[in-house]
């Protein structure tokens, strides 16, 4: 199947699927109330006819309605590729088309959620720059079609011909499930909040005093959604080079297939916790344009955790022409008074490099042809000091490149350098990533 | 690991620099003489300092917040702190009025008076601030981009590049078009770039609107 030509549906299976989890949340909500009759010693659960024949009147017309809202959304939303638009047209008797340019497609993501497993199902999502509603989740494709039209999406949007096969990959690495639990454990907010949750199970058990699951529960669910949902979500991740961008697989659950085209990276973090220093570890996270408000924050990883060298390889490849650990970092002025201590802040032609950072160190990497703007500001305290901060701004996202507590006069020759420097590798070409095959 | 850097899978930078350097300044004939004399962006101060600066290198602390390059801060309008006052005007009558009454009705004459007493000293105090922000407030077009400083307390200054911009808009509440002043706004895809010019003159405020539209057209590229 070629999703190039002519006007496509998503897959017939989309129907059940549907009408099953309308038929759950139905049986929930209605249903089994239905199956209970009130009597004196409660309600009860009795199969009489009668009770049955009640159900049915009611299930049967509901069934009814689930199948024919399944048909109906399945027969109103078609796709097709248009030239260098993606077309989604939604609505039987009120048409509604959407025209999506492929060049400004910033990531397509494969979401296989459990139910869709069974049926061997996927959901494509294309993502673009800007906005709450820049997303277009095409629910349910067969596995193989929707991998087929994330190769054919990208090939177009790479410029090349739709029938590209898909681009080969490069095994990059994978994070084994030890390395994923102990880096997440590994922490030291994490090892803090379980000391507390210990020592409060131990004075629950020793003196049977119930105030203290005040404190308890809490901590409990803190560290479910510190370490067991990273732990879900993040495993089996594996990181694979390819033409056509980075490509990202993980989940337990819902597996997750994420594809960065080149140069929709706008800014990388890499993060180095204290404890995960002795070790080599580093974590990376990126910014990236398309994925706004929450899904900002639910794939904002690039990497969640690898050896150090690893994690350098990756930001190179995702910045090329560079290397991070060769950017000479000017440190900061001895000036500062902040906890939060500036290591030094650095540039070469291709990037601007920030650290900063105690015990948890983190390393903000900008690419010159990626900054939005420049900034120079001073408060009240810094100006009592004659200090700077330098801010480089990417679009909104995890990443923030701030280069603090620099000499006035500095701050300014680097605000105008970073200014020259974007301005040169946006002419250069690193600026416009649209049609990257051509 | 078996990363081996074999062929870079990325988009090769072809042909960088070339093009870049050779590419003629944009025609300013457009009559608007916002284009500034000097062309600040040609002399390249190299940063990290260690290397060989040539040409003007690094600034002096007291120059930091100085356009640079032989420019001047172009000023906002004078009205800006008689809006600021006005709106503040309108917010203190009711607030005054209302406050007045009830802190009358509970407490007597002397808490009353000392009430609008307050309120009228918090109107001068943010007179008081406007008028030391409009000084504080300039904004530059350079060759390559639009730099904008302001802030009393914390000082800022903003760089912000043609190419990056995405939309200028230009709003006037209901006081402003009646002070003949509007406030110009640029957006990058970037939610902290946050460049706001207050108070200028309609006319002018139209007229650097349209300059920054042409100017970001040029220079314009995705994200």
């Amino acid at each position: 199947m070629r999703f190039s030509e002519g006007t496509h549906r998503l897959h017939w299976a989309t129907v059940p699927l549907r009408a099953f989890i309308f038929l759950i949340i139905y049986f929930v909500l209605l249903g089994f109330p239905l199956l209970l009759t009130q009597t004196e010693d409660g309600i009860v659960l009795a199969l009489t006819p009668d009770v049955l024949a009640r159900f049915l009147i009611v299930t049967i017309p509901m069934g009814l309605i689930a199948v024919g809202t399944g048909l109906w959304t399945w027969l109103a939303l078609r796709f097709r590729v248009d030239g260098d638009d993606l077309v989604v047209e939604t609505g039987l008797l009120r048409k509604n088309k959407r025209r999506i340019p492929l060049s400004r497609i910033q990531a397509i993501d494969l979401v296989r959620p459990l139910v869709t497993r069974v049926f061997a199902l996927a959901e494509v999502r294309v993502e673009l720059a800007g906005g709450e509603r820049s997303e277009i989740a095409l629910r349910y494709l067969g596995r193989h079609s929707a991998q087929q039209l994330r190769a054919e999406l990208l090939a177009l949007a790479a410029g090349l011909p739709g029938q590209t096969p898909e681009a080969p990959e490069r095994h990059v690495w994978r994070v084994s499930f030890g390395t994923l639990l102990a880096s997440l454990i590994l922490r030291l907010p994490v090892l803090g909040t379980s000391l507390l949750f210990f020592a409060s199970l131990l004075f629950l058990l020793m003196y049977a005093e119930g105030g203290i699951l005040a404190v308890t529960i809490p901590v409990m669910l803190g560290l479910i959604r510190a370490v067991i949902a990273p732990l879900v979500m993040y495993a089996n991740f594996t990181v694979a080079m390819s033409p056509d961008g980075i490509r990202l697989r993980y989940g337990l659950l819902e597996t997750r297939m994420q594809t960065l085209p080149p140069g929709r990276v706008q800014a990388v973090s890499i993060i180095e916790p204290a404890l995960w220093r002795t070790l080599g570890w580093a974590r990376i996270e990126v910014t990236v344009a398309g994925y706004a408000g929450e899904r900002q924050a639910l794939s904002s990883t690039l990497l969640p955790v690898a050896p150090r060298h690893v994690a350098m390889h990756l930001v190179s490849q995702v910045f090329p022409g560079t290397n991070i650990d060769a950017v000479s970092l000017i440190p900061a002025s001895s000036k500062g008074v902040a906890i939060d201590r500036a290591d030094g802040a650095g540039t070469d032609d291709v990037v601007f490099v920030a650290r900063h950072g105690w015990p948890c160190r983190r390393t903000d990497v900008i690419a010159h042809a990626r900054a939005q703007s420049v900034r120079l500001t001073v408060n009240p305290f810094q100006r009592l000091l004659g200090l700077a901060t330098v801010h480089v701004d990417a679009p909104p996202g995890p990443v923030q490149v701030a280069a603090a507590d620099r000499d006035l006069g500095e701050a300014r020759a680097i605000v105008e350098s970073t200014a020259r420097r974007a301005l040169a590798a946006r002419r250069s070409g690193g600026g416009d990533p649209t049609r990257w095959a051509r | 690991m078996n990363a081996s850097h074999g062929e870079p899978p990325y988009e090769p930078a072809a042909n960088p620099g070339q093009q870049g350097a050779a590419h003629p300044p944009s025609p300013s004939g457009q009559g608007h003489g916002g284009r500034p004399p000097g062309q600040p962006g040609q002399v390249p101060a190299h940063y990290p300092p260690h290397q060989p600066p040539s040409g003007p290198p690094a600034y002096q602390a007291d120059q930091a917040f100085a356009p640079g390059g032989g420019l001047q801060w172009s000023p906002i309008s004078k009205r800006h702190g008689w809006h600021r006052l006005l709106t503040a005007i309108l917010w203190a009558i009711p607030i005054g009025g209302v406050g007045a009454f009830i802190v009358w009705g509970n407490g007597g004459l002397v808490p009353a008076v000392m009430w609008v007493a307050a309120v009228g000293l918090a109107v001068v105090l943010a007179w008081l601030l406007a008028e030391l922000d409009r000084r504080t407030y300039g904004y530059v077009e350079r060759a390559d981009d639009l730099i904008v400083t302001h802030g009393v307390f914390v000082r800022r200054l903003i760089v912000v590049p043609y190419g990056r911009m995405q939309f200028v808009d230009v709003t006037a509440g209901l006081l402003e078009r009646w002070m003949g002043i509007a406030t110009v706004r640029l957006h990058t895809a970037a939610a902290a770039t946050d460049a706001t010019i207050p108070s200028l003159p309609t006319a002018e405020a139209a007229l650097l609107r349209d300059r920054l539209a042409q100017k970001g057209e040029e220079r314009s590229m995705g994200l």
